[in-house]
């Protein structure tokens, strides 16, 4: 900027305040978590006494040793990535070979098919038939139920921009060498929309990994939980009565022993988002720009 | 010269499978709709279950819960949109003013984490911390006699429900506006400066009306929105002690439709909400064309 704001004591103060204000956003993002993590650090005779406050005391590693090492907690892990890498495979490609297509202006009937699947935005049959329908095809109880509708509509439309920005030209120009479809579309234009690619593999991975609300409708045995719905378990058995643990699953029970376990099991279960995060959130604000911008 | 292109049947065949899945998983739930107006039987499927009309309906409107659920939907959207809708605005204009870019980067990518957890975290983060047995609020109500139980007080569940939904979402919430603030024309700002404008006068006559056209655009998708009551957040922190207050369409849905299996009844009073949040995203279209110049989708 070539203009300065002079630099009164008014404005000094506002920099003051406003860097209080940010330290104010930074705490009370962050308070929740030191929680969670001093109470998985923590010894439990220190957790009863309500010390634990946001550091550690008496601090042991041995529940989230225990957390990790559990049998049901790699299962549920286990799961996650399949459901992770199995879902965004899956919806990638659809999203892929659904877009380029809706991308090209000069195909028939093109209102037609964008309309065909904005109505879905708009309109949905719902929890109970979508849960009919998946009875009726017999996917309760297996991973198709949330992996097989994967392609999600607004992601679709996305990528659809993105590839309405690529010039023609490169389309004519090899097609005039022979190139069929395909070959296009995968040589040409999608080499060229790796931020796309990047940015909604990401989109899909990050919806797969938190999903519980699909494989809670869809999954009835407690055995197939992945990750979230496992977590939900072990923070929901933890807040029970002794009459109503006495009728729930032994198996989940084992491992709700300590108050020190459930905030493992919550900090275990964050780890993965938060390790990766730093590195790929400059990828979800260009993906969250791009599609605001509609083409 | 004609230009060549290959043939766009093989566009069309490559749309194919996408049509196929939108079509099944999509269009074929919408055909099932027609259970709302039958009584339905998962033994003896669409084609032999009986027509009973409108009867799900009726009994619906007649029912006490219906005006709760319906209320409870439509009140935590309004807290939502009247003390969630600013709050990112306000962060957006103040994070714009850290004029050093390693704070601000810091700043920004804290308060944009919290909305890459699952709800299910965020639920076990605020049990945590508002748990009555834990050491927070044992440490807040230290002097007094006893703890209040927060998560399960009707009177505060529908705030604890926005104030959780503001912590997760809020610093994400910004990254549109700060996008659109990186689009106003700097030399907006100088001159202004040249006239002597101090910062809070910058920010409220050239930042604010800046973005103005973004909020508008913001604000009209959450109306748009109005009946979608965020189940997936709303089921977790519900419990028996707060049907009053928090229960809304979509976990009243999931209760009797898939808990106690009124297949009829929970698609009828789906399909009631389907038809008002349809409308109101027609509304909300039309609003963003006559306002904002364009449509939403």
């Amino acid at each position: 900027m070539a203009a300065k704001i002079k630099s009164t004591w008014h404005d000094q103060l506002f920099i003051a305040l406003n860097s209080l204000f940010m330290l104010f956003l930074v705490a009370i993002t962050l308070l929740p978590f030191l929680h969670v993590i001093a109470k998985a650090f923590s010894g439990d005779t220190a957790i009863m006494a309500g010390k634990v406050l946001f550091w550690p005391l008496k601090p042991q590693i041995n529940a989230l040793r225990f957390v990790v090492s559990s049998n049901s907690f790699s299962k549920a892990f286990g799961f996650s990535i399949y459901l992770v890498f199995a879902g965004t495979a899956i919806s990638m490609l659809l999203t892929l070979i659904t877009s380029y297509p809706l991308s090209k202006t000069r195909i028939k009937g093109r209102k037609f098919l964008l309309l065909y699947f904005v109505f879905t935005m708009l309109f949905s049959g719902g929890l109970v038939p979508s849960y009919l329908l998946r009875y009726e095809l017999g996917l309760i109880d297996t991973y198709w139920a949330v992996i097989l509708p994967g392609l999600a509509v607004f992601n679709m439309l996305i990528f659809k921009n993105f590839f309405e920005q690529i010039p023609d030209s490169l389309e004519e120009s090899a097609s005039i060498d022979g190139a069929g479809n395909l070959t296009i579309m995968m040589r040409i234009y999608l080499p060229l929309s790796m931020p796309a690619v990047a940015t909604l593999t990401l989109f899909y991975a990050v919806g797969y990994w938190n999903n519980y609300f699909g494989p809670m409708i869809y999954l009835t045995n407690s055995a197939k939980y992945p990750l979230q719905l496992y977590l939900r378990s072990v923070i929901h058995l933890a807040s029970l009565s002794d009459v109503e643990k006495s009728t729930t699953d032994i198996d989940l029970l084992m491992n709700v022993a300590t108050e020190s376990v459930v905030a493992s099991t919550v900090i275990a279960s964050t780890l993965p988002i938060l390790i990766l995060y730093p590195f790929l959130q400059k990828y979800f604000v260009k993906g969250m720009i791009i599609g605001s911008v509609k083409g | 010269m004609h230009l060549k292109k290959p043939k766009d049947i093989g566009l069309y065949l490559l749309m194919v499978p996408g049509v196929l899945i939108v079509f099944v998983f999509c269009y074929v739930p919408m055909a099932g709709l027609v259970i709302a107006f039958q009584d339905y039987s998962i033994f003896k499927g669409i084609q032999a279950s009986s027509f009973v009309g409108l009867k799900h309906f009726i009994k619906l409107f007649s029912q006490g819960n219906f005006t709760r659920i319906l209320r409870n939907t439509i009140m935590v959207s309004v807290y939502r949109i009247v003390f969630g809708f600013p709050i990112p605005i306000i962060l957006a204009l103040f994070i714009n003013e850290i004029r050093t870019i390693l704070p601000k980067r810091i700043v920004q990518t804290i308060i944009y984490l919290p909305h890459f957890l699952s709800w299910v975290i965020v639920y076990g983060l605020f049990v945590s911390f508002f748990s009555a047995s834990g050491s927070i609020m044992r440490a807040i109500y230290a002097h007094s006699d006893s703890v209040p139980v927060i998560l399960t007080d009707s009177s505060l569940f529908r705030s604890i429900l926005v104030g959780t939904s503001i912590w997760k979402e809020s610093g994400w919430g910004t990254v549109l506006y700060m996008a659109a603030i990186t689009s106003i024309d700097p030399q907006l700002y100088e001159s202004a400066i040249i006239d002597g404008a101090g910062r809070l006068r910058l920010m409220r006559h050239i930042t604010l009306p800046g973005i103005a056209p973004t909020i508008i655009m913001v604000l009209i998708i959450r109306i748009g929105s109005l009946i979608d009551s965020q189940t997936e957040q709303v089921l977790l922190f519900l419990n028996p002690l707060v049907y009053e207050t928090g229960d809304v369409i979509g976990t009243y849905i999931y209760r009797m439709g898939l808990g106690k299996m009124e297949y009829s009844f929970s698609t009828a009073v789906g399909l009631f909400g389907s038809v008002i949040g349809f409308a109101l995203m027609l509304l909300a279209n039309s609003l963003s064309k006559k306002h904002a110049g364009r449509s939403i989708w």
